[in-house]
This record gives C-alpha cells, sequence and structure tokens, in this order.
C-alpha cells in the first residue's frame, strides 16, 4: 500500500507538473489572443459605425423608400441644357439625382428644387460626386437654354434634360414616375400633373432611392452618404 | 436549499470540469457553432417566408371606366393584381378573365391585415375597348367596382407602359386582333413589383398565399420582427 502510493505520488511528481505550466501558459494565451482579437473586431466595427454617421445596431436609416437588389436602368438619351444630347452612361461613377418638373411649375417643383440645392450645400466636398439633373417634362415650353437658366439659378453644377414624348416615356415608366398634360387658367397656360418624387442613382445606374416629395435636404443628404462610395 | 443536495452537487461540479473544460475558446467556438446552426436552420425551414422585391413597379397615366383619369400614385397603399387583355379577344382571355373573377370572388378568405386589395385589368385596345366599352365589360364580369378597375390609355403610353415597365409582350397583328403573351403581375403600397405570373392559368391558391405573404409582412414589421424580415429578404426565404 504505501509503496504503492509512493510510486504514484513519485510518478505524479515526475510526469504532472512540468506539462501543467505549459497547459496554462499556452490556454492563457490561447484567451488572450481570442480575447483581444473579439475586441479588436469591436472595437473597429464601433469606430467604422460611428465614423459613418450609422447607428450602432442594425442597417443604416434612409428617409427615402430602398430600393431592395435594383436592376440597372435601360440607358437612356436626352437633350441637355448645352445642347447636346446626353445619356445616362454618361454619368457613371457618380450619384445620380433625377427629378422631373417642369419651369412653369407653380410650386411644386420650385420647392423640391430649392430642397436639392440645400443638399448639395449639406454634402459639401461629397458634392463632387453627385450630379442633379432636371428633366422637364414639358418639351413644347422648355426650350434647352430656358431649362438651363432655370436649374443653374438653383445651384451652377445642375444640369436639366429633355426630349420627346416617347423619349421621356422610356425614362419615367420605369421609374415609376406618370405624368400628364392638362388645361390650366388663361393665366397659366396649360399645367402638367408629374409625380414629385425624387429618385437617386448609384455611380453603375441603378435606382437605389426613392424620395416622396417634402423631404429635406438634411435628410437627401444624410441617405446619400451612405450610397458615396 | 437542501443540504444534502448541496453535498452530492458538490463533487460532482469538478467531475464535469475535467471532462469538458469551459475554457474561453470553447465558449467561442460553441456559440459560434450554434449562431451557424441557427441561421441554417433558419434558411432551410424558413419560418418567415417572403415574396422577393423584384423591382419598382412603372408608373402610367391612364383612364378608367368612368373616363376618368387614374395613375399608379392612385394604388399607393393598395397591394394591385394587373392583368392586360383586350375585349374582343377570343383565345387565352376567357381563362385569364376567370383567374381575375376567381380572385374578386375569393378575397375575403385571405386576412389583408386591412390593407386594400384592388384589381386591375388594362387593356392595350383602345380604339375599340373605349371607357363605355370597357363599363359594358365590367357589369357582365360583376366586377365589384371598389375592388376591380378597367383601364386604357393612348397606345403609345400602353407600349411604354405594358412592354416597357410589366416586360410583356403584345402586336396588333391585324386591326382588333392582337397576339400576347398573358401575364398577371403583383404590385405593393410602395409601387414595388412582387410577383409575376407568366401563364394564361396561374394558380388561384398561389396568388391568395402570395398575397396573404405581402401583407403579413406590412403588419408583423415591427421592431425586432423587422430584422427578422431582413434576414428572410437577403437570405431569399422565399416560398417554394
Amino acid at each position: 500500500m504505501t509503496k504503492m502510493t509512493d510510486s504514484s505520488e513519485s510518478e505524479f511528481d515526475l510526469v504532472e507538473p512540468p506539462p501543467a505550466p505549459k497547459k496554462t501558459t499556452q490556454g492563457r494565451l490561447y484567451v488572450l489572443i481570442s480575447i483581444g482579437l473579439v475586441l479588436g473586431l469591436l472595437l473597429g466595427w464601433v469606430l467604422v459605425r460611428l465614423s459613418q454617421g450609422r447607428p450602432l445596431f442594425g442597417p443604416p436609416e434612409f428617409h427615402g423608400l430602398v430600393i431592395q437588389s435594383p436592376p440597372p436602368l435601360s440607358n437612356f438619351s436626352l437633350t441637355a441644357t448645352n445642347g447636346e444630347e446626353m445619356s445616362l452612361l454618361d454619368f457613371r461613377g457618380k450619384l445620380v439625382v433625377l427629378y422631373f418638373g417642369y419651369t412653369f411649375c407653380p410650386d411644386v417643383c420650385p420647392a423640391t428644387m430649392v430642397e436639392l440645392k440645400r443638399m448639395m450645400e449639406e454634402l459639401g466636398r461629397d458634392a463632387q460626386d453627385v450630379q442633379v439633373i432636371m428633366i422637364s417634362v414639358d418639351p413644347e415650353r422648355d426650350t434647352p437654354e430656358k431649362l438651363g437658366a432655370y436649374v443653374t439659378q438653383f445651384n451652377p453644377s445642375f444640369i436639366g434634360m429633355t426630349g420627346t414624348e416617347d423619349d421621356l416615356l422610356g425614362v419615367t415608366t420605369q421609374l415609376g414616375i406618370f405624368y400628364q398634360k392638362h388645361e390650366g387658367t388663361p393665366a397659366t397656360g396649360y399645367l402638367i400633373d408629374h409625380t414629385a418624387t425624387v429618385s437617386v442613382l448609384d455611380e453603375d445606374g441603378r435606382l437605389r432611392l426613392v424620395f416622396p416629395f417634402g423631404t429635406t435636404g438634411e435628410d437627401m443628404a444624410a441617405d446619400l452618404r451612405h450610397l458615396l462610395p | 436549499m437542501n443540504p444534502l443536495g448541496n453535498l452530492t452537487a458538490k463533487p460532482e461540479a469538478p467531475k464535469l470540469q475535467r471532462k469538458v473544460r469551459l475554457s474561453f475558446p470553447v465558449i467561442l467556438f460553441s456559440v459560434l457553432g450554434l449562431l451557424t446552426l441557427g441561421l441554417f436552420a433558419f434558411v432551410t425551414i424558413r419560418p418567415i417566408q417572403v415574396l422577393p422585391r423584384i423591382t419598382l413597379g412603372p408608373g402610367y397615366f391612364l383612364t378608367d371606366a368612368n373616363g376618368e383619369a387614374v395613375t399608379n400614385e392612385d394604388f399607393r397603399g393598395s397591394l394591385v393584381l394587373y392583368n392586360f387583355t383586350y375585349l374582343n379577344c377570343q383565345a387565352p382571355c376567357p381563362e385569364t378573365t376567370g383567374v381575375m373573377q376567381e380572385v374578386q370572388a375569393r378575397l375575403d378568405e385571405i386576412d389583408t391585415a386591412g390593407i386594400p386589395v384592388r384589381l386591375v385589368t388594362i387593356s392595350f385596345d383602345p380604339a375599340r375597348d373605349t371607357p363605355a366599352a370597357l363599363q359594358t365589360a365590367a357589369a357582365t364580369l360583376h366586377a365589384d367596382p371598389e375592388v376591380w378597375t378597367f383601364l386604357t390609355g393612348a397606345p403609345e403610353r400602353l407600349k411604354w407602359l405594358i412592354g416597357g415597365g410589366f416586360s410583356v409582350f403584345y402586336e396588333e397583328r391585324q386591326p382588333g386582333e392582337f397576339r400576347f403573351d398573358p401575364a398577371f403581375m403583383l404590385v405593393d403600397g410602395a409601387g414595388i413589383l412582387r410577383a409575376e405570373y407568366r401563364t394564361a392559368a396561374p394558380d388561384v391558391d398561389r396568388i391568395l398565399r402570395d398575397m396573404r405573404l405581402v401583407t403579413e409582412e406590412v403588419r408583423n414589421r415591427q421592431g425586432v420582427a423587422n430584422y427578422a424580415y431582413d434576414a428572410a429578404h437577403l437570405f431569399l426565404c422565399y416560398p417554394r
């Protein structure tokens, strides 16, 4: 009995002590490395989220309607205010903000154009990656010169575009927008009913956001920041 | 609580610790494993099913059977099932119209959570399908004017809407005789296309189930369920 216990004790003395400290130091190293990794990842994630102005949890909150997995829009060309034919492909690499209206528009269009101007001011340096285009749904009265003078009074970088009814329907239909001429008063001439939303296309020409009428320039700028590269 | 229980429990605890060392990596990997398993179960069992958000539905300005203007914005907030036809049609139209009639008759079978469901039939033959003709057709089909709307408009606008917007083929072969691909389109209250049925005789049960899924999503999207629904969209948890 005593011998056995002695031998077993001696065995323990010989075998156990040396590996035990090894295991604990290794274990401690693993623990430290994994804690460090997890903490580092968490910290990095929090910093990235905060620097982007996003909430800590969940996807970024948009003010506009987000279009999920959007297909690229079919290309369109219209006459721009510089007199040239310009197509959607000319704006690849920029966020394109499209608004449909007309210069005779009495109420909705100037209000939205002012918000778009505010949006550009709010964006600051990021505004160079954003192109605002107002497409006139009144090609009869809105000549390129008139349209150009109208849009640049809001912001010199704004472009106006217009085209034939066929060209315009090709753009508006796929953006969920309608327009229709109807009689106004003798003072105003005819008026045009049109959807008052603002459409945002990303740098690949995909429709990503739709702002309802009344979205402020600040809210639009905040949403565009999430889409900027 | 029980001193005996404490005595019996105490010797067991170290035994367990010896068998499975609850070290940090073990906890980390088991949590990760459980998360992966949970995700896998979510994707395969699909407790939440959603309809894909295919694309933005097209915009249009058309005229109804009363001669009044109707635009896509008039249906904002409602779930709309569209189909495309012409009144003098012989071949696939009785079938497609029958589908619309059956959907109208069975709408009360589904709980739409207060979201109005509308049916819209668009005629691509405006020369013959005048508002008056549409009115007679609606009456013979027993269309409920609160639910089922008949629309038509200028030929160019119809072509852009049906051909360009919904990608549905139609062509006038001879005056008053069209060839077309029968199709039904489901557009939600935000104007987003949620389902396409490109056949003359889609399963009405399926259409009703899809309507139920869309309205259920609108009703249930609150708080944490929002994330669950977003996950369902992300992992394509579509009904089979």
